[in-house]
Parts: structure tokens; sequence; C-alpha cells
């Protein structure tokens, strides 16, 4: 045996249990240094790398579990693992739709599909989301913004037809991530959101706030651009704050 | 043994021990003489012992054997394997290293808060009006749900709580943390959802542009 095939024949034998073993011992040690219990946090850890082994994203997973774990004065331990076991369920209905769709079942697009099921959206309008979009991670945020727009009150179809049509215009995907934001403000603005949907499915989809003559109502971006204006103030006091959608006095700061 | 070598078809069957075989008295002589030489020649011989028993084996199983047998006695026979501890050192070195590395690609964030893995952070400011708190705290998946979160500071003519953090483009799932107890959903976020442990948590997608919020 030349020194070469020795050298494969370890790595061979080590590599897959090694990658196994250190997403199941992260989140045990996260769980154990918040001060769970080692029964809590080995039921955990089990139940990741039973994920792990399926080679569903374990992610979504070991956040829910800190969640849990952080929340844990009023949830019980067997609660939380009931949620996780659940969570592992459907990760698992994502990454058969996502196969289904004929799309590259990346982690964070079966994560996204499996947020986006869990929140009502169609199997069928999850798998026309993932079709329409340029790339594993132009679906993953579509899932996630029609997942997010239907928690907003916007109906399934109009959630995920605003993407679609979106992707298929060709725009990209830090302009569909504007969309929570748009919505919120034309309800902020008094449109009531069976409009908003309305305009979805009838009028060719959401504006954007860039786009001239067509406002978001009251609301402005509460969030700036990192390193363009003092953190502690306000919006709408800053400097520098990047320029306002709407007329000057006539905007309102969202943040109360 | 044959005619060739100088005897005949009686002598050889005689000394095949055939009880039919006839020899005249002279034939008889020299097959006798022959069987004697035969016999002290066989006796000077070595004995095989055990051992060469143990050598035929090897070299008949050593053979290679074609198809699946081949491959399962390939798989199943132990033998001794020749190991320099440098090259075991070596092989755990880079096992460590290639863990890692698939670790970090594998491992990378898939959940929704990180849809764009370059994505530029954006300043989020979060206010809550709790007059009578004495500490407020956010917390959410971008604090790893870490229940002490990022401290909110008091304004203490309003009531108003607030702090302004940079988060990564992408969805957040969050909650306010009332004295280190009470978690409370932010009533001006973009949604609420089921937490799935009886509780809500607010939901804020964060774009290039910002947040609007209600």
């Amino acid at each position: 045996m030349t020194g070469m095939r020795r050298c494969a024949v370890l790595l061979a034998i080590a590599l897959v249990p090694a990658t196994r073993v250190g997403a199941q011992d992260d989140v045990r040690a996260q769980l154990l240094a918040r001060g769970a219990p080692t029964a809590f946090a080995d039921r955990v850890a089990q139940i990741v790398g039973a994920a792990a082994a399926e080679d569903l994203p374990i992610e979504p997973i070991v956040t829910k579990a800190l969640e849990g774990w952080a929340k844990h004065a009023r949830v019980p331990p067997d609660r939380v693992v009931t949620v996780l076991e659940r969570l592992a369920v459907q990760l698992r209905t994502g990454r058969d739709v996502t196969v289904a769709a004929g799309v590259d079942p990346a982690p964070a697009v079966v994560a996204a599909a499996a947020e986006a099921l869990g929140r009502g959206v169609p199997a069928a309008d999850v798998q026309a989301v993932m079709r329409a979009a340029p790339s594993a991670e132009g679906a993953a945020t579509g899932l996630t913004v029609a997942a997010s727009l239907t928690a907003q009150g916007l109906g399934t179809d109009a959630a995920t037809k605003a993407v679609r049509d979106a992707y298929m215009a060709g725009r990209p995907a830090s302009d569909i991530l504007e969309f929570p934001s748009v919505v919120a403000g034309l309800v902020a603005g008094g449109v009531p959101m069976s409009d908003v949907a309305r305009r979805i499915l009838e009028e060719g989809g959401l504006p954007l706030p860039s786009e001239p003559g067509r406002g978001l109502g009251r609301g402005r971006p509460s969030g700036i651009p990192a390193g363009r204006g003092p953190p502690d103030e306000p919006p709408g006091k800053g400097k520098g704050m990047g320029p306002p959608t709407e007329p000057p006095g006539k905007g309102k700061p969202s943040a109360p | 043994m044959s005619e060739r070598e100088g005897y005949s078809q009686e002598v050889q069957r005689f000394l095949d021990e055939e009880p039919d075989a006839q020899l005249t008295e002279r034939a008889r002589v020299d097959a006798e003489r022959f069987r004697e030489a035969l016999a002290r020649y066989a006796s000077s011989l070595p004995v095989p012992g055990r051992e060469l028993d143990a050598a035929v084996m090897s070299v008949v199983g050593a053979r290679p054997l074609g198809g699946v047998r081949g491959l399962v006695r390939w798989l199943f026979r132990p033998r001794p394997v020749l190991l320099r501890p440098v090259l075991i050192a070596a092989g755990l070195v880079a096992t460590t290293a290639l863990g890692w590395w698939l670790g970090q690609q594998g491992g990378s964030p898939p959940v929704p808060g990180a849809l764009i893995a370059e994505a530029p952070t954006v300043l989020v400011r979060f206010e809550l009006r709790a007059p009578e708190a004495v500490q407020v705290a956010l917390s959410g998946s971008f604090t790893g749900w870490d229940s002490e979160g990022v401290a909110l500071s008091k304004n203490a003519q309003t009531g108003v709580w607030s702090v302004t953090v940079p988060l990564p483009l992408g969805e957040h799932e969050y909650s306010f943390v009332i004295d280190g107890q009470r978690w409370i959903p932010d009533p001006k976020a973009h949604a609420q959802v089921d937490d799935g442990f009886g509780q809500t948590n607010s939901v804020i997608v964060v774009g290039p542009r910002g947040v609007v919020r209600s």
C-alpha cells in the first residue's frame, strides 16, 4: 500500500463521522454553555445528528433549539424537543418539494421552502417561485419573502405572484427583499391589504421605493445603510441618511 | 515408465501390482531389482512436515479470484498493514482540516436571515414603549436567541426604549425581553408568527433600502 493510498483510506474512514459529530457536538456545547440539562442537550444533539445524516439543513433546528432554551422559563424541554422533531419533518417535506421541482436542494432553499410551507404557502406555489428564480440563492430569497408577505396578511396567491412576476421581469433578489417594507408602507398609508393584493394580482406587481410616482404611503425606511448615519439618532433626524422616498415634510418615520 | 525406458509392458504391470501380470523368470528378477531400487530411493527422500501444507495453502489462497467472490475475499481477509507514523499524523491533520472546511461549507447559515452571504448590513432601529420596565433587551435569530440579547436604552421622558443594530439583509425573527422574563413581540414588526412554543415572534425583512414598518 503506498503512502497516498494509506492517507486516502484514513480520510475515507474519518471524514464523514467528523463532520456529523461536529454539528452535534456544537449544538450540545452551546446548550450546555447556556445551562441546559445534559439530557436535553443530548436529545437535541441526537435530532441534529439525525437531520445531518439525512442531509437536511441543520441550522434552522439549531436556531430553534437555542430559541426554545432561551424561553425555557415558559417552555418545558419536552415541548422544545417536539417542536424540533416537527421542524425536521417540515424540512424533509421542504426538501422533497424542492427535489420534485427539479431544483438543487441547497440548504438555504430547503430551509426557505420549509418555512414557506409552514406558513401555509401551497407546495405548487413554492415550486413555481423556485422555478421563476434565476438561481438557488434567488429561490431562497423569493420563498422567504413570499412567506413573510403571507405572514403579513397577503394571500398566498398574491404573495407568490409578486415574487414570481418580479423574477420574470428580471428584477434582482435585492428588489424582492424590499417587498415586505413596500407592503408595510402601503398599509401604513391607509391602503387595505385586499387592495394591495388586487394591485399585485391585477395591476402588475408591487412598486419599489425608487420608482418615480409610486410612493409608499406614509411609511419610510427606518433602517439606514451601515456607516451612513449615527446609529443612535432616530430615523429622519440623522444627517446623510440617504435619499428620502417622499418629498420633505410628508414622510413619517415608522418608529414611534 | 514405458518400454522406451527399457521395461516391457508386462514389467510395468507387475510394478503397478496388477494381479494378472505374467512375467518370465528373467523379467521377474529385473522387476524385483527395480522395485527394490525404487524403495531405496523413496526412503532417502525427506518426509514433508506441516510447514509444507501451510506453504502450499498460502500460495493457493493467494491466487486471485475473479468477480464478487474475489472482492469479498479481499475485503474480509485480515492482512498486516505497514504504516509510517508520519503518514498517520499527516492523514489526521488533513482529515481535521478537510472536516473543518466542509463544516464551514455545509454549516454556512441556511437560515432565511442570512440568505445573501455577502450582503451588507443595514442599521435598523428598534423601539418599544414600556415606561414601567426596568430592563428591556432585544433577542432574536440575529443574536442567536441569547436571553440577555441586546440591551435597549430608555428615554426617561417618553418611556420609550430603543436600540439601533446592524442587521444583514434578509428575514429575522425576534422578540423583546422585558426584565429578563417576559417575551413580547414588536407591535411595529412586518408580521407576527407563531413560534411553535405557544408564543409569538416578530418578523422583519431587511432590504437594501432599510425597513418600513406600519
